[in-house]
């Protein structure tokens, strides 16, 4: 019952610190969703859709970079921004823009490489009929992100799910810092190394409710699209 | 006029087609024959400008918006039947009207509002060939246009043929796995073997006197 | 315990999984094991390490050290995840105590609390004769405070002294918490050229370019305790391994030891044997 009214709390009630960290959650995710598919789709289709020479190795690298363990993003990332690294006069560190760098690291291979897959299957027979009434080059493009727009929704939205479950890079470049850039990842970890696993559990649960409502919301907007 | 000379096609070290000289001309049909794997395809997508040669050239073929190309399962996008047809146009007056009058003439305005992905394969045919016809043409490059239709289907799309030919007198070159349908269809017939031509002749005459041993064998599974 | 539901949950999974974890080792007729739940300062500066070994050759038992802030590390005594405890924050020792999970509570060493800063010391903090003085004047003038914020020991000293002064720090635009352990809050620190409370093993064994600017004041004292987690809640408990290492730590030669770590390589001792 207590862990039932914890997360009644935290969800409706007025605690402003945790309307604080779902802000910079989504505020985080959001961005850090919206950049990767920005680079990663089209990157993802030019891979996908293309033969040319260096795409085994061009794709080996998306596929290697998608192993890319979080806190070596985050390490990178820490390097890169720290006061002493090459862009430390930009006083990025431990804020929301360092998380989103970092996220974009991580996630962008990710949507690539789901997009390349996806695309790839039928890219053959795409490029075939689109020459076939005098479409070439870049004028291709259009046509597959309007094509896959439905898939390509899921893949924005598992990305979503990635950047707003990660824990180990934002840490790091975050810092978790009250108020500032503190998210429901990095919070569910403070709570748990303080020992109150009420807390960190009711956190969780918020956490997958938030996931929850933006898949739902994700839906209907894929419903929608798929109706042309 | 198009003519293909010398043309040298090889994958890795085996040999797809080897044409040393081919002409097509304006104001004819052309039947291509052939078995499975005999190099129709190669020869439409060499023209097409999609299969890379190893040698020799193609002249006489401007690939504008004048030549259309058919391949023999084209893709159907997943949003509607309408746009997939209206894709290729410039958004005009009399965009809806020329989309809506092909997609009748080949049997799919009841479907205008499906979407791409849910047609069967003789329906995305027949979609391919209504995108094609929606903007006018003078060279069509069809690959087995009726591998997948019914035979109603098939009737649609041969009437089209036959009524863009009579308007257009363009040119015609399609593949087809039914020597019925080149002696229906096509005035010059061209049967190819392992990559190469081996008799090319009027349907009368290749169908009922065929010159070489190969298409002898080849005429001889066709039973009607 | 205040909330039945979901510790229940959690002790009963540790608990199967610590008895799935048995099936197939042979019990030994004497626990020779004992689960040590430490505060960092303890691990990270190295004095664990250091005593392991003599301790485990003295006696025949085997350590197994975790180490986390004081709250998580008296959690896990709450748990029943640990036999004993060494960690250093008065108020939640005594929390822990008042529910009746401890056998035996032994303060037996102490060390000191630093407030270190940038070089230039914007603030002027260096002078103060008391914590209490030159946290008045971080708050007075503005200049940036990173807060462990995680309940540490650590934290909770720092924040009983901003209690001292009557300030109340959080939510300033000067005053960030972050929430993590001493490293990554001094690494923090280090970056935005900020001020901060450490004990200072820790502070030393840290490669940062701030500056302790005021040690050793009475009401800076940090003083360690071990507790022996009480066996009548969890009958597992190693009570009597518990015991030996208490007795151990009691010896010359412990005491020894405690009091000439990190001379060498710093040049005074980190840690202070309580008489």
């Amino acid at each position: 019952m207590e862990l039932i009214n914890s997360i009644f709390e935290l969800l409706f009630g007025t605690d402003p610190e945790l309307r604080q960290i779902i802000a910079v959650t989504l505020r985080m995710s959001l961005f850090s969703t919206l950049f990767s598919s920005l680079i990663g789709i089209p990157a993802g289709v030019l891979l996908g859709a293309n033969d040319f020479r260096g795409k085994p190795f061009l794709t080996r690298l998306v596929n290697t970079l998608l192993g890319l363990p979080p806190v070596v993003a985050g390490l990178l990332v820490l390097l890169l921004l720290s006061r002493s690294g090459p862009l430390g006069s930009f006083r990025l560190l431990y804020t929301v823009e360092a998380m989103v760098i970092a996220q974009v690291l991580l996630i962008t291979p990710f949507i690539s490489a789901m997009t390349a897959n996806l695309v790839g299957v039928n890219a053959k027979v795409i490029n075939e009929t689109l020459v076939g009434v005098g479409i070439h080059g870049p004028k291709r493009l259009k046509y597959f992100l309007l094509d896959f727009r439905v898939p390509f929704i899921s893949i924005i939205l598992a990305g979503f799910g990635r950047s707003i479950a990660e824990v180990g890079a934002v840490q790091m470049v975050g810092g978790n810092v009250q108020f500032k850039t503190r998210v429901m990842t990095t919070a569910i970890m403070m709570q748990t190394n303080m020992g109150r696993f009420d807390f960190a559990i009711a956190l969780g649960v918020t956490l997958l409710l938030i996931s929850f409502l933006v898949n739902s919301i994700v839906n209907r907007i894929q419903k929608a699209v798929s109706d042309d | 006029m198009i003519e293909l000379k010398n043309v040298l096609v090889k994958a890795k070290d085996r040999l797809i087609l080897d044409v040393p000289g081919l002409r097509f001309e304006r104001g004819k049909r052309y039947g291509i024959i052939g078995e499975n794997g005999s190099g129709k395809t190669t020869l439409l997508r060499v023209l097409m400008g999609t299969v890379k040669t190893s040698q020799g050239s193609i002249e006489g073929l401007n690939l504008d918006h004048k030549v259309g190309y058919l391949p023999q399962s084209p893709y159907a996008f997943s949003f509607s039947v309408l746009r997939n047809v209206s894709m290729t146009l410039e958004n005009d007056q009399e965009r809806d009207e020329l989309v809506l009058e092909a997609l009748q003439k080949v049997g799919l305005g009841s479907l205008i509002h499906s979407r791409g992905s849910t047609l069967s394969g003789g329906e995305k045919q027949r979609l391919g060939l209504a995108r094609l016809l929606a903007v006018p043409k003078e060279v069509l490059l069809l690959d087995e246009p009726t591998s997948a239709t019914d035979i109603r289907g098939t009737d649609i799309v041969e009437a089209l043929l036959q009524e863009w030919f009579e308007k257009t007198k363009g040119m015609l070159i399609f593949t087809t796995h039914a020597p019925a349908q080149a002696l229906r269809m096509a005035d010059e017939v061209i049967f190819l073997e392992d990559g190469r031509v081996i008799e090319i002749g009027s349907p009368q005459d290749l169908f009922n006197h065929p010159q070489e041993a190969e298409t002898q064998a080849f005429l001889s599974h066709w039973v009607i | 315990m205040k909330s039945n539901n979901p510790r229940n949950i959690l002790i009963l999974t540790v608990i199967s999984i610590l008895l799935l974890s048995a099936v197939g080792c042979a019990q030994e007729p004497v626990n020779k094991v004992i689960r040590m739940s430490t505060t960092t300062s303890v691990n990270d500066s190295g004095l664990m390490a250091y005593l392991q070994p003599e301790f485990e050759k003295a006696t025949g038992y085997t350590l197994e050290i975790t180490s986390a802030g004081t709250g998580a590390a008296i959690e896990k005594g709450r748990m029943g995840d640990a036999d004993i405890l060494l960690v250093h924050s008065k108020s939640a020792e005594e929390e822990f105590i008042a529910e009746g999970f401890e056998e035996v509570r032994v303060p037996f060493m102490y060390n000191f609390f630093v407030i270190v800063g940038p070089a230039d010391d914007p603030a002027g903090v260096a002078g103060s004769a008391t914590a209490a003085e030159a946290f008045q004047k971080i708050a007075d003038t503005g200049s940036l405070f990173i807060s462990r914020g995680d309940d540490s020991g650590t934290n909770n000293k720092e924040n009983a002294i901003w209690k001292s002064i009557e300030r109340d720090p959080a939510g300033q635009t000067w005053y960030e918490s972050v929430g993590q352990g001493m490293g990554q809050t001094l690494t923090i620190a280090n970056e935005k050229q900020a001020y901060t409370l450490s004990d200072k093993a820790t502070f030393l064994a840290h490669d940062n370019s701030l500056v302790m600017h005021l040690e050793e004041t009475d009401d800076m004292k940090n003083t360690y305790s071990m507790i022996i987690v009480s066996a009548k809640r969890f009958a597992e408990s190693n009570v009597e391994g518990a015991q030996a290492f208490v007795d151990w730590i009691k010896t010359e030669q412990a005491r020894k030891m405690i009091a000439e770590y990190g001379v060498a390589e710093y040049g005074e001792p980190l840690f202070f044997n309580l008489d």
